[in-house]
C-alpha cells in the first residue's frame, strides 16, 4: 500500500532555495506588482459585472445534462446482458456523468462560483459531490489552503499530496525512487486519495501529532465524516445498484468499478497537468509573507498551467484546463475563463510572465517527466 | 403511515445515493423541462393577470396550485422571481379573500413599485402565462372577531397598506354572502357592530376604490373615508375625531407611531402590520469595526448592519429587511449586536444573526 504520511518538507535553508528559484527563467525579472494587481482586479470586476442569467442557465443546463448522462449510463450498464456494447457505452456515460458532477458542477459550485444565484441547492454550502471525499473536508484543504497558499512549500498540502517529490525543495527519500508507481496508484485511487488527504495531513491515524496547526475540526469528526461519506459511496456503487440489478449483479458491479476508475484517472490527470508541469514553480513561505495582491496573482500565475482544447474538452475538465485563470479568479463562473484567457495572456506578456499552456499531450508528458526527474536526488 | 414511510425512503435515497437534501432538488433541472420554473421547496404559481392601477402600482393575479395552503385574510406570502439568474424573494400581502383562493385558486397582489428596487419594478413586465414561485402564506395580522356588540373597529391604512384590509373586507363579504345563501335571511355579522376604514394616500393615488364601494354597499356595517395629508391633515389630528374600540394599522412608520400613541393614550388594543422596519435611533452614535469575511469595514450603530453594508455596495442576500424572512441570516463569529425587532442583546460568541435587524453594540466579526 502507498503510505500517505503527509508532508516531508525538510526545508533547506532559505538561501539555498532562493538561489535555486533564481535560476528559473521567469522568476528573474520582477513585474510591476501594483500594475499587475490593478489590471487583473479590473479584468475580474469587468467580467463579474457580466455574470447573470446566461451563467445560471448554463450551470442548470450542465446539471440537467449530468442527470441524463448519468442515469442513461446506469440503465445501459444493466442492459449489458442484451449486448456488451450497451454495457460499454453505459460505463462511458456513467464515467462522463461522474466527471461532470465532480468537475464542472461539484468543483466549481463548491468554489462558490454560483453562490450569487441564491439557489438553495446550487451553492458552495449545500453541494455535495458524487465522490468519496467529503465536501466540507475538501472545502477546507483545497479551497482554503491550496488556493490561498498555492504552491508554498509546507503550507499547500495539495502540493504533491505529501506523496510525490516534485521539486528540490523537498528532501529526497529512498521511496521517491519508485514514486512513478506511487503516482499511478494515486491516479487509480484518486478519489480515495483526496478523501484521505486532510486526515493524512492532520495525522489522524498515523504519525506524530503536530501541534502547530490550528485545528478547524476535531479528529473524531474527520474520521466520522471520512468513513460515512466513503461508506456511502462504496455501498451505493458496489452494493445497492448491483443488488437492484438482481441477476445482473456482476455487470453492474464491474461497470461501476470501471466508471469510477475512468473518473479517477481523468480527474487526476487533469489536475496534475494543471499544477505539476515542468515549469510550474514552488515558493518558500518567507517569500510570501505580507505579499500584495499583485504578488499573490503572480504566485498563482507561476504555479499553474493550462491545457489547450475545444469547448467540450474544457467542459469535461470543469474548465480546469484554464488552471491559470482558475487560480487567479477561483470564484468566477468557470465558463467565463474562456473569455478572460486571452486578456490574461496579454497582461502576462506585458509583465514578462510566462503563460504556461500547451496541448494535452505536451503538458502530460511534462508532468510525467517531472515525476521521474525528481525520483532521483 | 404510507406517506411517512415514503417520505423516509425518499430522504434516504436523496442522502445515500444522490447526495442531495431532497430528491426534488436533485431532479429540479430535469423537472423544469416539463414544468418551467418548478423549484424544490417552493410553490409554482402562474401569472394570470397583470394590471397597472397607477403610475407606480401594479396588480398581479396568480394562480396557485391546488395543494397551496389557503391563507387567512391579512396574511402575506413570499414571492420569488429569477432576476438575471439570481433568485430574489420579497414579501407581499395577499390582497384577496381566502374563498377566492379556495374556489378559483386565485391570489392577488397589489404592489407599489419601489424606486431603484430590485424586484417590484419587474412585476409590470411579467408575461401572462409565465411562472413564478411563492411560499405558503404566513403572518398573524388577521382580523380578531372579538369585539362586543355595539363596538367599533377602526382600520387605518396608508398607501399600499390597504392590501391586508382589502383581503379582510372581501373575506367578510364572502362570509356574509355564504351565510345569506345558506339561511336565505339578511343578517349582519353578529360579532362586528361597525367597521370604519380611514384610508390615507397621495391625491389621486387611492387604490381599489371600485372594490371598496361595492363592499360598502353590501356590508351595511362598513364605512370608509379617503383622506390626503395635504388636504385633511395628519392622522394624529384625525384620530381624536373618530370613535373606536380597537385599531388595525398598516402604513409607514410615522403613520403607525401616530396610531400607537393614540391607542396608548386611549388604552385601546392595536394590531399592526409593517412593510418595513420601524427605525430606531440610538441615544449616542458610535462607530465600530466590522470584519465581513476577511474585509474590515467601519459601521455605525445608527442604522441596521444590512442597510449600511448595502449602501456601501456589498452584495448581500436579503428579502423583507425587517427580520421576517431570514434571508439575510449570517454567522456572527464574535461581538455583540442588538436585535431591533425583539430588543434582545446577543451573546459575544458565535451565533446566527439577521443582518437587517442587527444594531452594532461592539466590533463584530461576520461570515456572510
Ligand atoms: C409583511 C410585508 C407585507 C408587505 N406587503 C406589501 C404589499 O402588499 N404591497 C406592497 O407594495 N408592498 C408590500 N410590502 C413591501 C414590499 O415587500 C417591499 O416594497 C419590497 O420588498 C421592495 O422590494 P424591491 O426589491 O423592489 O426593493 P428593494 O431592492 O428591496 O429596495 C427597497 C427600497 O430600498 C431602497 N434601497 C435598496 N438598496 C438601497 C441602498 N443600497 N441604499 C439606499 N436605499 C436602498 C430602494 O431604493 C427601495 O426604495 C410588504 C412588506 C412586508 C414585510
Ligand atoms: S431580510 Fe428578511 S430577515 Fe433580514
Amino acid at each position: 500500500m502507498i503510505s500517505l504520511t503527509s508532508e516531508k518538507t525538510n526545508q533547506k535553508p532559505s538561501q539555498l532555495a532562493s538561489q535555486e528559484l533564481n535560476q528559473k527563467p521567469s522568476h528573474k525579472t520582477e513585474p510591476n506588482y501594483e500594475q499587475l494587481g490593478q489590471q487583473l482586479d479590473g479584468l475580474r470586476a469587468e467580467t463579474m459585472a457580466k455574470v447573470g442569467q446566461e451563467d445560471a442557465n448554463y450551470i442548470r443546463l450542465i446539471i440537467r445534462l449530468q442527470r441524463l448522462v448519468q442515469w442513461s449510463g446506469r440503465i445501459l450498464i444493466v442492459l449489458g446482458f442484451v449486448s456488451p456494447i450497451l454495457w460499454a457505452i453505459g460505463v462511458l456515460l456513467l464515467a462522463a456523468g461522474k466527471i461532470l458532477d465532480n468537475m464542472e458542477i461539484g468543483h466549481n459550485v463548491m468554489h462558490g462560483q454560483y453562490d450569487w444565484m441564491n439557489d438553495k441547492h446550487i451553492n458552495s454550502k449545500a453541494y455535495e459531490w458524487d465522490i468519496a471525499c467529503d465536501g466540507a473536508s475538501w472545502n477546507r484543504v483545497h479551497n482554503y489552503e491550496h488556493h490561498t497558499y498555492t504552491n508554498i512549500v509546507g503550507k499547500d498540502r495539495d502540493y504533491g499530496y505529501g506523496l510525490l517529490r516534485l521539486s528540490n525543495d523537498f528532501a529526497w527519500r529512498v521511496k521517491n525512487l519508485w514514486q512513478f508507481v506511487t503516482y499511478i496508484l494515486l491516479s487509480v485511487l484518486f478519489q480515495w486519495g483526496i478523501a484521505y488527504h486532510e486526515m493524512a495531513a492532520e495525522r489522524v491515524f498515523f504519525g506524530k501529532k503536530k501541534d502547530n496547526r490550528q485545528h478547524k475540526i476535531s479528529h473524531a469528526e474527520l474520521k466520522q465524516r471520512f468513513f460515512s461519506k466513503g461508506a456511502r459511496q462504496l455501498v451505493t456503487d458496489y452494493v445497492i445498484f448491483p443488488l437492484l440489478a438482481g441477476p445482473f449483479f456482476l455487470w453492474v458491479l464491474v461497470g461501476n468499478l470501471v466508471a469510477n476508475l475512468l473518473r479517477n484517472l481523468w480527474t487526476s490527470t487533469i489536475i496534475f497537468c494543471g499544477h505539476f508541469t515542468e515549469h510550474a514553480q514552488v515558493f518558500q513561505e518567507a517569500e510570501c509573507k505580507n505579499e500584495s495582491k499583485g504578488q499573490w496573482y503572480y504566485r498563482q500565475a507561476l504555479g499553474s498551467s493550462n491545457i489547450k482544447g475545444g469547448n467540450w474538452f474544457h467542459v469535461s475538465t470543469g474548465h480546469l484546463s484554464f488552471q491559470i485563470e482558475h487560480h487567479l479568479f477561483p470564484d468566477m463562473p468557470a465558463r467565463r475563463y474562456r473569455e478572460v484567457a486571452p486578456r490574461v495572456k496579454e497582461i502576462f506578456a506585458q509583465h514578462g510572465i510566462h503563460y504556461n499552456t500547451g496541448s494535452f499531450l505536451r503538458q502530460y508528458a511534462s508532468v510525467l517527466k517531472r515525476i521521474i526527474r525528481y525520483s532521483f536526488p | 403511515m404510507l406517506g411517512v414511510a415514503s417520505g423516509k425512503l425518499s430522504s434516504w435515497i436523496s442522502r445515500q445515493i444522490l447526495h442531495y437534501s431532497s430528491v426534488g432538488g436533485y431532479l429540479e433541472t430535469v423537472i423544469q423541462l416539463v414544468k418551467p420554473n418548478w423549484r424544490d421547496g417552493y410553490y409554482r404559481a402562474e401569472i394570470v393577470a397583470v394590471k397597472k392601477l397607477h403610475a407606480n402600482t401594479v396588480e398581479v393575479q396568480l394562480k396557485v396550485p391546488s395543494y397551496w395552503p389557503v391563507h387567512k385574510a391579512g396574511q402575506h406570502l413570499e414571492l420569488t422571481l429569477e432576476i438575471d439568474g439570481r433568485l430574489v424573494t420579497r414579501l407581499f400581502t395577499i390582497a384577496s379573500s381566502p374563498s377566492l383562493a379556495k374556489s378559483k385558486r386565485l391570489v392577488r397582489l397589489v404592489v407599489k413599485s419601489q424606486p431603484h428596487g430590485i424586484l417590484t419594478p419587474k412585476l409590470e413586465a411579467l408575461a401572462l402565462g409565465s411562472w413564478v414561485n411563492v411560499s405558503k402564506p404566513s403572518g398573524d395580522f388577521t382580523f380578531q372577531f372579538n369585539l362586543q356588540p355595539e363596538q367599533r373597529a377602526l382600520f387605518l391604512a396608508a398607501g399600499s397598506g390597504i392590501t391586508p384590509f382589502i383581503a379582510m373586507l372581501n373575506a367578510m363579504l364572502n362570509n356574509m354572502l355564504d351565510d345569506q345563501s345558506r339561511s336565505n335571511k339578511h343578517e349582519r355579522d353578529a360579532n362586528v357592530s361597525a367597521l370604519h376604514l380611514v384610508y390615507y394616500a397621495k391625491p389621486g393615488e387611492h387604490l381599489l376604490l371600485d372594490e371598496l364601494e361595492v363592499i360598502a354597499e353590501q356590508l351595511d356595517f362598513f364605512t370608509f373615508e379617503l383622506l390626503t395629508r395635504t388636504k385633511d391633515g395628519e392622522l394624529s389630528k384625525k384620530l381624536p375625531t373618530l370613535n373606536a374600540d380597537a385599531l388595525y394599522v398598516c402604513g409607514p412608520s410615522p403613520f403607525y407611531h401616530a396610531a400607537a400613541e393614540f391607542a396608548k393614550r386611549e388604552n385601546l388594543p392595536i394590531y399592526a402590520e409593517h412593510f418595513s422596519l420601524i427605525p430606531t435611533t440610538p441615544d449616542e452614535q458610535q462607530t465600530f469595526t466590522a470584519q465581513l469575511n476577511s474585509e474590515l469595514i467601519e459601521l455605525t450603530n445608527a442604522e441596521p448592519v444590512l442597510t449600511q453594508l448595502l449602501a456601501k455596495g456589498r452584495q448581500l442576500t436579503y428579502g423583507c429587511k425587517m427580520g421576517i424572512c431570514h434571508q439575510c441570516q449570517c454567522v456572527k463569529k464574535s461581538g455583540v449586536v442588538k436585535n431591533l425587532r425583539t430588543g434582545e442583546v446577543s451573546d459575544r460568541g458565535e451565533e446566527l444573526i439577521q443582518l437587517c435587524v442587527s444594531q452594532l453594540m461592539t466590533d463584530v466579526e461576520l461570515e456572510a
